[in-house]
């Protein structure tokens, strides 16, 4: 006889109420692609404060999170609105001094959710030697390490291992037990959604266990390290999800433009996140022609 | 068959700059590129003299044929018959630092005589007056391609002295100096700017002119440069486009999202 289905469903609300003020993110997502930005709206809408944040590359949702304050610390390689400019909130929130960066490149945060992965301390990579990236420390005590490998005699440089409090992915479609597919590129989410002590998996939409059992092998992250399931549509809009919405780039656009200012980013964050009170409301705002606009155009994944 | 040239009223320095960037580009080569200019290149030689050339962004997109101009290195306009859509630990790790990839393009906001690159901090590190994007793969990128051409704009305070914040790695302080620090792949070999196109010298890896943009004089390339420029004695111009790579790069960038037209 199989053991019934476990449901780890829980609601958007429901999920970001677990994080505490001051917990550690893995944040998923590669640039434009598949962003938790549901999730982000919602750290908003619930206040949430003085949360460290790692990624290898994020955007418009990190900008919205420093915007906000719920962020004071990020260990990242990367942020921008790409094809666009720098993020506008997290400029002047660093001109305020409310935000601290330690640098990394893509591969060494890679490799950091990798090595917390696999339960080691450090992993070594050949990049960052020679640079500031070695010589210049923000925040952390020890941000790595030359070694010379014992075996070879070669240069690696060590950087640590990340097991951050909830790793916080989204995902193409997942079953309610959190078994999950992730369709296009995976950016560091493989790892990333493997290093949390709690496992937060938001998807497009939620799937019959029996149809990820027909394919296995598109299974990316399996259940085993899933605690909540969160069914999410259009969850990174107006970013993109591959196979289901393009970007929406006039109000990508329209936010970079508007929150060049302080009391611009307000009204933006007023308008379509802390005036409605929900991922749906927030929807509803956008309009459904709207976002029938940016649906893919399948056989076109945007 | 002869090569017809465009008048160089025919085209502008970005379509210039782009025709450059696609010329590093050989066939076969792994390339590992970003968006902007880098992707019009890429885009440019697949159509032209690199139909082999594999393109790879760091995001995962693996082999790509977009058809349309992609604004993010996740762009799923990046996933059109792509062979692969991955992960960052295999293009980073398994596939750049592996040792299969030929070339990677980068962008500069800052660039030394060493080829060194900033793209982090503008001003101190203490009190920076512009936080940049940061390595992003770029770190990676510069440690581990075989070759690495860098496309930027030409000023004075981007060509400097001294780097406000160091990022990627050229060849740091000079001969010998990444080999010395752990660093195995080539290094900088070519920067094209909105003026010339520069090289590094063999000896001394210092950054070289070597070719100049047509109507642009060697005076006013060293007026736009902090560093101290090695000037060859005879500097050729730079080969101008064709009219096929012209009407090529209009049919790949046809609403100008990278190369504004008219000039």
């Amino acid at each position: 006889m199989e053991a019934p289905v476990e449901d780890k469903r829980i609601s958007l609300k429901e999920a970001v109420k677990l994080v505490p003020d001051g917990a550690h993110l893995f944040w998923g997502g590669f640039g434009f692609q598949r962003p938790p930005m549901a999730f982000a709206h919602e750290l908003v809408r619930q206040k949430k404060q003085n949360l460290t944040i790692y990624t290898c590359g994020s955007e418009m949702e990190l900008d919205i999170l420093v915007g906000a304050r719920v962020v004071s610390r990020l260990e990242m390689a990367f942020y921008a609105i790409e094809g666009i400019g720098l993020a506008p909130n997290i400029q002047r929130r660093i001109r305020e001094g409310v935000i601290q960066i330690e640098d990394y490149s893509n591969l060494a945060m890679a490799l950091r959710f990798l090595g917390g992965a696999l339960g080691v301390p450090f992993m070594p990579l050949k990049s960052m030697l020679g640079t500031d990236m070695l010589a210049k420390t923000r925040f952390r005590t020890k941000k790595a390490e030359v070694m010379v490998c014992p075996f070879t005699g070669e240069k690696v440089v060590l950087v640590p291992s990340v097991r951050p409090d909830f790793s916080i992915v989204h995902a193409s479609r997942v079953d309610m037990e959190g078994n999950a597919q992730i369709d296009g590129i995976k950016g560091e989410d493989v790892e990333g959604a493997r290093a949390g002590k709690k496992v937060i998996v938001l998807a497009e939409e939620i799937v019959d266990t029996e149809f990820i059992r027909s394919q296995p092998d598109q299974t990316v992250i399996p259940n085993i390290y899933v605690t909540h399931v969160v069914e999410c549509p259009w969850g990174s809009f107006p970013m993109m999800v591959y196979n289901y919405y393009d970007y929406d780039m006039e109000h990508v656009r329209m936010y970079y433009e508007q929150c060049k200012t302080e009391e611009g980013w307000q009204k933006y964050c007023e308008e379509y996140i802390t005036s409605v009170n929900s991922h749906i409301e927030f929807l509803q705002k956008i309009g459904i022609k709207r976002l029938m606009k940016h649906k893919a155009k399948k056989p076109l994944p945007y | 068959m002869a090569k017809k040239y465009a008048k160089p009223e025919e085209f502008n320095t970005l379509e210039l700059m782009a025709v450059c960037g696609s010329k590093q580009i050989n066939n076969g080569d792994v390339v590992f590129i970003g968006t902007g200019l880098p992707l019009i290149a890429a885009m440019l030689a697949k159509k032209t003299h690199a139909p082999g050339a594999k393109i790879v962004y760091e995001a995962g997109f693996i082999d790509s044929n977009a058809k349309e101009i992609a604004l993010s290195i996740a762009d799923s306009r990046l996933g059109y018959r792509a062979s692969g859509a991955i992960g960052l630990i295999e293009t980073l790790g398994l596939m750049l630092q592996g040792g299969h990839v030929d070339l990677g393009f980068v962008g500069a906001a800052q660039i030394d005589e060493y080829g060194n690159i900033n793209t982090t901090y503008i001003g101190s590190f203490e009190k920076p007056t512009t936080r940049l994007p940061g390595s992003g793969g770029g770190n990676d990128i510069v440690s581990s391609a075989k070759r690495i051409v860098v496309i930027m704009t030409h000023e004075k305070r981007k060509m400097v002295k001294k780097l406000d914040y160091l990022t990627s790695p050229g060849f740091l302080d000079g001969p010998g100096a990444r080999e010395k620090a752990g660093l195995r792949g080539g290094g900088p070999s070519l920067v094209v700017t909105n003026l010339c196109q520069m090289d590094f010298d063999p000896e001394t890896k210092r950054i070289r002119l070597a070719t100049v943009h047509p109507g642009v004089s060697v005076q006013q390339i060293l007026e736009n440069t902090s560093f101290d420029l090695i000037v060859p004695k005879d500097v050729p111009t730079t080969e101008l486009p064709t009219h096929e790579e012209l009407v090529l790069l209009r049919e790949i960038d046809p609403h100008g999202i990278y190369i504004p037209r008219p000039k």
